[in-house]
């Protein structure tokens, strides 16, 4: 009895995907527990430039020079590294979380890069989010997914513009993928 | 096609079904990794440790609904379809409310505080957020992927979103480099809007809602007449 009531939880939480409605609920209620506890909503991007700025320092370039870690509440926190900071738990944690649901299911699997456009295409996305993100102050997360219900106007207009630029670049890969 | 080749293709297809079968253990493996990793910070920062479980259930959550805000943005144009849009929508509904609970006992009822201390994700509005936002959605889907998204792909085994992840990384910095000539351009000449310093609380939450579940109706109309997958 128990092992078949074991069965059927492992049927339908582990081995069989969910809704996306079921997802965006979850999400929403962990942004809301995150926000709860650490004071700071979901955020992702300014964990990469800490992660870069952190590579770029062991080469000898010093942060505190650069404008933008001395304006906007930009600077490291006391007590934190661009390599130990919340959101480089958050992340890794992002990932491992991902990973262990692939593989309590059986789906993980290493899939190669298919072809020489396909890398240039993810190169080139990678960029222009990572600048984008720095311009509008957060991603499709911290500028989209935690600011909307953090009532600010700005978390709007990147929605509105995000989907501009959506169309663009579906525009775009029309043109040079498919 | 020959028989024995057929033979081969069913040899094949079960020893990817055994593979399959063998990942339960290393999400085992893992889980047991992922919670010795909580217990080394619940002792030494609780934040921390809460964080990374929170991350955790992200991550897990993002994989077993296939979570892509690339995806809520690309296949209304692509193909017509509104599912994860509609998704995305629901969440942000949950989301104002319990954001709008946390930012309110925060600020004790008193909304006039200064900007720079409410809680939560507020910044300058302006030129350079919709610059920033239309690079953002033209990057996410030529590469296939959001910041989480891409996380979420990594994790699945996706090498391709690796390649993403350095572009990210170049990218921030190319856009921190240049902060300095786009704060002097726009973001300095920007204010940061917060809505409820305009029209309060119970005001701003009734007309979000309001606003999220008119376009939840417009998605869902949009969807009927154009999902070329429903047709």
């Amino acid at each position: 009895m128990i092992k078949g009531d074991y069965m059927k939880f492992y049927q339908k939480i582990i081995k069989k995907p969910w809704t996306y409605v079921v997802g965006g609920i979850i999400l929403a209620i962990l942004n809301i527990i995150l926000f709860w506890f650490s004071g700071k909503t979901w955020r992702i991007t300014s964990g990469f430039l800490y992660w870069g700025m952190g590579i770029l320092e062991k080469f000898g370039l010093e942060h505190s020079n650069w404008y933008y870690f001395n304006v906007y509440g930009n600077e490291l926190t006391k007590g934190k590294t661009f390599f130990n900071n919340e959101y480089t738990i958050l992340n890794l944690a992002v990932i491992l979380g991902a990973l262990i649901a692939a593989l309590l299911a059986s789906e993980f699997k290493w899939k190669k890069i298919k072809s020489k456009k396909q890398l240039v295409f993810a190169l080139l996305g990678g960029i222009l989010m990572g600048y984008g993100s720095r311009l509008s102050f957060g991603c499709n997360i911290g500028a989209y997914f935690s600011a909307i219900p953090s009532f600010s106007l700005h978390g709007w207009v990147y929605a509105i513009f995000m989907f501009v630029g959506a169309w663009i670049g579906c525009k775009l890969l029309f043109k040079f993928l498919l | 096609m020959s028989s024995s080749k057929i033979q081969e293709l069913k040899k094949n297809r079960q020893l990817n079904y055994k593979g399959k079968k063998n990942q339960l253990k290393y999400g085992l493996i893992f889980i047991m990794i992922v919670s010795f990793i909580y217990l080394y910070l619940f002792r030494n920062n609780f934040i921390y440790s809460i964080i990374w479980l929170l991350g955790l259930f992200i991550g897990f959550t993002l994989q077993k609904s296939r979570f892509c805000f690339t995806a809520s943005f690309r296949d209304p144009i692509m193909v017509g379809s509104t599912s994860i849009f509609k998704a995305v929508i629901i969440a942000f509904i949950i989301s104002t409310v319990g954001f709008a609970i946390i930012q309110y006992k925060s600020l004790g009822g008193n909304i006039d505080t200064d900007i720079m201390k409410i809680p939560g994700q507020i910044a300058p509005v302006g030129v350079h957020t919709a610059l920033g936002a239309i690079l953002f959605g033209i990057g996410m889907v030529i590469a296939g992927g959001c910041a989480s998204g891409t996380l979420m792909r990594i994790g699945e085994g996706f090498i391709l979103q690796l390649i993403v992840l350095i572009g990210f990384v170049i990218g921030t910095l190319l856009g921190a480099r240049h902060f300095e000539f786009w704060d002097k351009l726009f973001i300095s000449k920007s204010p940061a809007i917060y809505i409820p310093h305009y029209l309060g609380f119970p005001l701003s939450i009734t007309i979000q809602i309001l606003v999220l579940i008119i376009l939840y109706y417009i998605a869902d109309w949009y969807d009927k007449n154009n999902n070329m997958m429903a047709m």
